[in-house]
């Protein structure tokens, strides 16, 4: 609390700087020390590989980002303390604007039992999962960063190995409602990604219902899940009643129903640039709504049909839209069988 | 079921394992590509925007956008290098896409399959079961046991022959499928290490090509810049020879040019020679006439020096003098200025000795005049104390000699009283004869005698005196002070106009007197009311006796007088500025009027008195009009209150001053000489005869005296003798005394 380093001669700070310890706690540094060579040394002694760029270009921002990233990632519920996480919030709140979290810990259980329930259950219903197999809150985090512009999350574990168990893998019901409510406390978030969490159509519904007319969020990539023709309805209708300007569905199960729905929303559309639908099998029929959705919108930059299973007819229409659309600049259509 | 289950499974895997491969590798790559290659596009197409037009132009200008050309072109040779490089490192992610979409539709087509043959099957079964079902139904319409029992055991047999086909279908399905599964499964797990492999693969060939393309392109980019520095520098090089040339072209040419000018300038300069000497030659003619003319000149001017030279001999010698009177006039107006300075020197010394003095004087003389003031002041105080107590003493001596006055005067009185008793007890007693007391005129004087004159009527008794007398006409009153005042009275103003004004004065200043007082007057005489009203009148003025009624009538007539004067003044102005002509005959009769006034009034003045009816009449118009009265009143009452405050205050004094004792010795003779001087002989003559009888008496009172001792020592003898007689040795005796006395007595 003692503001003596910015009293002291330019030549003296830098001095005093360099000879700080990088393993002072952060509850006396967060604050306190702004200058970007001693938070470079701190990130450059925990991580060998840093890249400023994707954080802002702060040397600061990214070892708090990183820290609270790998506090986050190992945090086990019910065996990990919550206040880990809340002691460090205070310091981090003012310069963590983007969470990349790429694994999330399932509570760790008798590995027997669960997998004996996970047995039992699967004759009787495999789609609901067990309520004790719930994941890290974030909605503890998001009503506290007040700066937060991006989330990434992905429910499953890294590295397992040949410790591999399916329950590893697991988003459940409840970890979807409360990560819908934790994106929609969270009102200045640019940037959403749910990548390869098993998000089926009615975990997309919940989080799209809590997304609409979200005040701020320009980007949603939900890519690498199980998203299916309702969902993508979802997704259609949270397009014209947000402020999205780009959507990645890629490597989903949309097919035509679901691509209709999405090419409607596009129709009315006026903010959207760029639609990723690539390894869906939308087919002819959800290639041809597409299209004839482009002749009306006209905000769409980059559009990405790959590996749709497209034949001829949405080629047409497409040929049709390159002549009359003077917005898109971009159309992919590789792995497709759209003939000579 | 279970296979549907390992189905998914082998797919899940395969997802886990393809997802992050694909992404790892793919996006940034591909995005990176696309990035480029949309950088290079838009670049391009930026290029060619601005590129075109200038490359156009020139080519047509010159040939000097060589190494523009050239950086054209190696940005298009570079460009395309690019794109074909991310072609390439995109390719793999399209090709890995391309795989996983195969697998997808051959997993897909797999199932639909497998599905279509369970149904299938399922299809079959049901209607061998519904065969059965409709036969159960034929069974209630049977009759015959026989046949029932035969119907019963085929459909037995019919149900076994299904049952079993189940079975066999079910051992047969989990055999394939067990089998199907194994292969799946191993076919999966190949496929996933196929895959892994396979895209191990082929991120290393990704890296391998991009590096490649990084190393071809950092190649092409090196060489592309040799180049275009080399086409610089040729070009550069053919510009510096074509503008070498250029210099030396422009070099000849200047050196040729210059040659010419050079030629040109001798020749102009062999002319110009030829042109300054015939020049030279005309204006040595031209000098030679102007010289003699111009020496010709000099001589006259040398005259004409010659001259002027005398005359300015004759004037400074003029000036020097006058510069020695000047100078002379000048020390003398030094010395004197240096007196003057001196003296006023002085006079500044005395002035300021003088200032000083001045202002010691006046300091003292304010000290003086403060003192004095002071002093002034002290002694007005101790005046005015002495005023005071001279006052004082001035009331305690006349009251003194008030009391001792009125002590002689008691004493005398009673002394006079005492002789007229006396006379009256002489005249009565002693003469017989009946007394008349004398008139004494002192007897009712109580006080000091104040002269008659000056003694002031009450101004109702004037008032009163003037109406009544009026009344009774020309009656003149018998007394002396009546005459005098009405001597005085008439001496300033007549008796008729005072009348007339006080006449006015009762009707015009009827608000002076009281309602009640009004009422009261209604049913007295018109004098009487009139002299009432005057009295409430007076009394509301504040005037006293009769010097202030005077002073009332005289004001009055004086104001009128005033007015009538201004009145002329104002005809005679008009007179003075508008001619006779256009004088109007009001102005005329009032000027006529006023002159006729004041023309009256003066004989009125001498004529003292008033006898005239006409004066009275002319009094009459000589006096205040009616309206006029309240202001005259107004104007009188505010001057007279002004006086008669002053006169109050001197009246004490007068008093004081004025008693005269002229009176007092008659007086007191008078009182001296109560008793006439026939009336002392009288009691002389009675005095000596009264001591005569006195003495007579005296003699018969010592007579008495004798008588009445001889009547005592008779009648102690007598005691004496009666003692002796009734004594015992009286009674002894032969002769008792009684007899003896009896006998003497008796004798005598």
């Amino acid at each position: 609390d003692n503001p003596v380093l910015d009293k002291l001669l330019p030549k003296h700070k830098i001095k005093v700087l360099e000879k700080l310890s990088t393993k002072l706690p952060l509850k006396v540094t967060a604050n306190l020390i702004s200058d970007e060579g001693y938070w470079e040394r701190c990130c450059r002694e925990r991580w060998s590989i840093c890249d400023t760029s994707e954080h802002g270009g702060s040397w600061k921002s990214l070892f708090f980002e990183r820290h609270l990233e790998n506090i986050i990632e190992r945090f086990i519920p019910e065996a990990t303390d919550p206040m880990q996480v809340a002691n460090v919030i205070p310091f981090c709140q003012g310069y963590v604007k983007r969470l990349r979290i790429n694994q999330l810990l399932p509570p760790v259980k008798e590995p027997s039992i669960t997998n004996e329930e996970e047995g039992s259950d699967t004759g009787s219903d495999d789609g609901i999962d067990e309520p004790t197999l719930d994941h890290f809150d974030f909605g503890f985090i998001t009503t506290r960063l007040s700066l937060l512009e991006e989330l990434h999350v992905i429910y499953g574990v890294k590295g397992c190995g040949m410790n591999f168990e399916w329950n590893l893998f697991q988003f459940t019901k409840r970890d979807c409602v409360s990560l819908a409510n934790a994106v929609k406390a969270c009102k200045t978030l640019k940037v959403f990604r749910l990548q390869r969490s098993k998000v089926d159509d009615e975990k997309v519904r919940i989080i799209i219902s809590s997304l609409l007319d979200h005040p701020s969020l320009v980007e949603l990539d939900l890519s690498h899940n199980l998203i299916g023709d309702r969902g993508a309805r979802a997704v259609g209708k949270l397009i014209n009643r947000s402020k999205l300007e780009k959507v990645n569905l890629w490597d989903n199960k949309i097919r035509a129903p679901g691509a209709q729905a999405i090419a409607h929303a596009l129709s009315r559309n006026d903010r959207l640039t760029s639609l990723n639908l690539r390894l869906n099998r939308i087919g002819d029929e959800g290639g041809e709504a597409v299209g004839n959705a482009l002749l009306i919108n006209s905000t769409l930059v980059d559009l990405h049909l790959g590996s749709n299973e497209l034949t001829e007819p949405t080629a047409l229409t497409l040929s049709q839209v390159l002549g009359l659309n003077r917005t898109i600049k971009r159309i992919n259509l590789c792995c497709n069988r759209i003939g000579p | 079921l279970f296979a549907s289950l390992l189905y998914r499974l082998l797919q899940e895997e395969d997802e886990a394992e393809m997802g992050p491969s694909v992404e790892s590798t793919d996006p940034q790559d591909r995005i990176n590509a696309r990035r480029t290659r949309i950088a290079t596009r838009i670049e391009a197409k930026r290029r060619e925007a601005l590129g075109e037009d200038p490359n156009a132009v020139k080519e047509v200008k010159e040939d000097l956008s060589k190494s523009r050309k050239q950086i054209e072109d190696s940005r298009q040779r570079l460009t395309k290098l690019q794109r074909d490089g991310t072609e390439l490192v995109s390719n793999i992610q399209v090709a890995g896409d391309s795989r996983e979409a195969q697998r997808r539709i051959e997993q897909e087509e797999a199932r639909r399959q497998r599905t279509e043959k369970m149904e299938n099957e399922a299809k079959a079964s049901q209607e061998k079961f519904e065969d059965i079902t409709r036969k159960w139904m034929t069974t209630n319409t049977m009759q015959i046991p026989q046949d029932f029992r035969d119907l019963l055991n085929m459909q037995q047999q019919q149900c076994a022959f299904l049952i079993e086909e189940k079975n066999k279908l079910i051992s047969d399905l989990q055999k394939h499928l067990f089998s199907l599964l194994f292969k799946e499964l191993k076919l999966g797990d190949d496929r996933y290490v196929k895959d892994l492999k396979k895209q191990g693969e082929d991120i290393s060939l990704m890296i391998e090509r991009m590096e490649e393309q990084i190393k071809t392109l950092s190649r092409s980019y090196h060489e592309e810049l040799l180049q275009i520095e080399r086409s610089f520098e040729l070009e550069r090089h053919d510009l510096m020879e074509s503008n070498d040339k250029q210099w030396e072209q422009m070099m000849q040419a200047r050196r040729d040019q210059e040659l010419d000018y050079l030629i040109t300038r001798m020749k102009r300069v062999e002319e110009q020679e030829m042109q300054l000497e015939e020049l030279r030659t005309v204006d040595a003619e031209e000098y030679n006439i102007i010289k003699i003319k111009l020496e010709t000149d000099v001589q006259i001017l040398e005259q004409q020096l010659q001259q002027m030279k005398a005359t300015y001999q004759l004037n400074q010698e003029k000036l020097e003098y006058n510069f020695q009177v000047l100078k002379k006039r000048d020390e003398e107006n030094t010395i004197t200025k240096s007196q003057q300075k001196r003296k006023i020197t002085r006079q500044q010394d005395v002035l300021n000795n003088l200032k000083i003095k001045l202002a010691k004087q006046e300091k003292q003389y304010r000290e003086d005049n403060q003192a004095l003031t002071d002093d002034y002041k002290r002694i007005t105080e101790k005046y005015k104390d002495l005023q005071r107590k001279m006052r004082h003493f001035a009331a305690v001596d006349s009251s003194n000699f008030r009391d001792i006055w009125l002590m002689n005067e008691e004493e005398v009185k009673m002394l006079v009283r005492k002789a007229l008793e006396a006379d009256r007890i002489i005249h009565e007693q002693q003469l017989g004869m009946p007394w008349k007391m004398p008139v004494l005129w002192f007897m009712d004087n109580v006080g000091p005698i104040i002269p008659e004159h000056k003694k002031k009527r009450t101004a109702v008794e004037v008032a009163k005196e003037v109406i009544i007398s009026e009344k009774n006409c020309v009656r003149k009153d018998a007394s002396l002070g009546n005459k005098q005042a009405l001597q005085v009275l008439t001496h300033q103003t007549p008796r008729t106009t005072v009348k007339r004004l006080l006449e006015i004065l009762c009707d015009e200043s009827g608000f002076l007197i009281e309602s009640k007082l009004l009422k009261l007057l209604l049913p007295l005489e018109r004098d009487e009311q009139s002299l009432m009203k005057l009295d409430s009148i007076f009394a509301a003025l504040g005037i006293e006796n009769e010097d202030d009624v005077f002073k009332l009538a005289n004001f009055f007539i004086k104001y009128k007088r005033q007015q009538d004067a201004s009145l002329q003044w104002c005809c005679w102005r008009c007179w003075s500025i508008v001619p006779s002509i256009f004088f109007s005959t009001d102005h005329r009769i009032d000027a006529q009027e006023a002159a006729v006034d004041s023309k009256e009034k003066t004989d009125l003045q001498s004529e003292k008195g008033s006898r005239l009816p006409a004066s009275s009449k002319l009094a009459h118009a000589d006096l205040v009009h009616p309206n006029d009265v309240l202001k005259a009143l107004r104007a009188f009452v505010s001057e007279y209150h002004k006086s008669s405050f002053r006169e109050k205050h001197q009246q004490t004094k007068l008093d004081l001053e004025e008693r005269d004792d002229s009176d007092d010795t008659a007086y007191w003779d008078a009182m001296a000489n109560a008793i006439p001087v026939s009336k002392l002989k009288v009691w002389d003559a009675l005095k000596t005869a009264l001591e005569k009888y006195y003495y007579v008496l005296t003699e018969r009172l010592k007579l008495l005296t004798q008588t009445d001792s001889l009547k005592q020592q008779n009648l102690e003898l007598r005691m004496l003798l009666h003692q002796y007689i009734n004594s015992k040795m009286t009674a002894e005796l032969e002769i008792p005394p009684t007899h003896v006395f009896q006998q003497t007595f008796n004798e005598s």
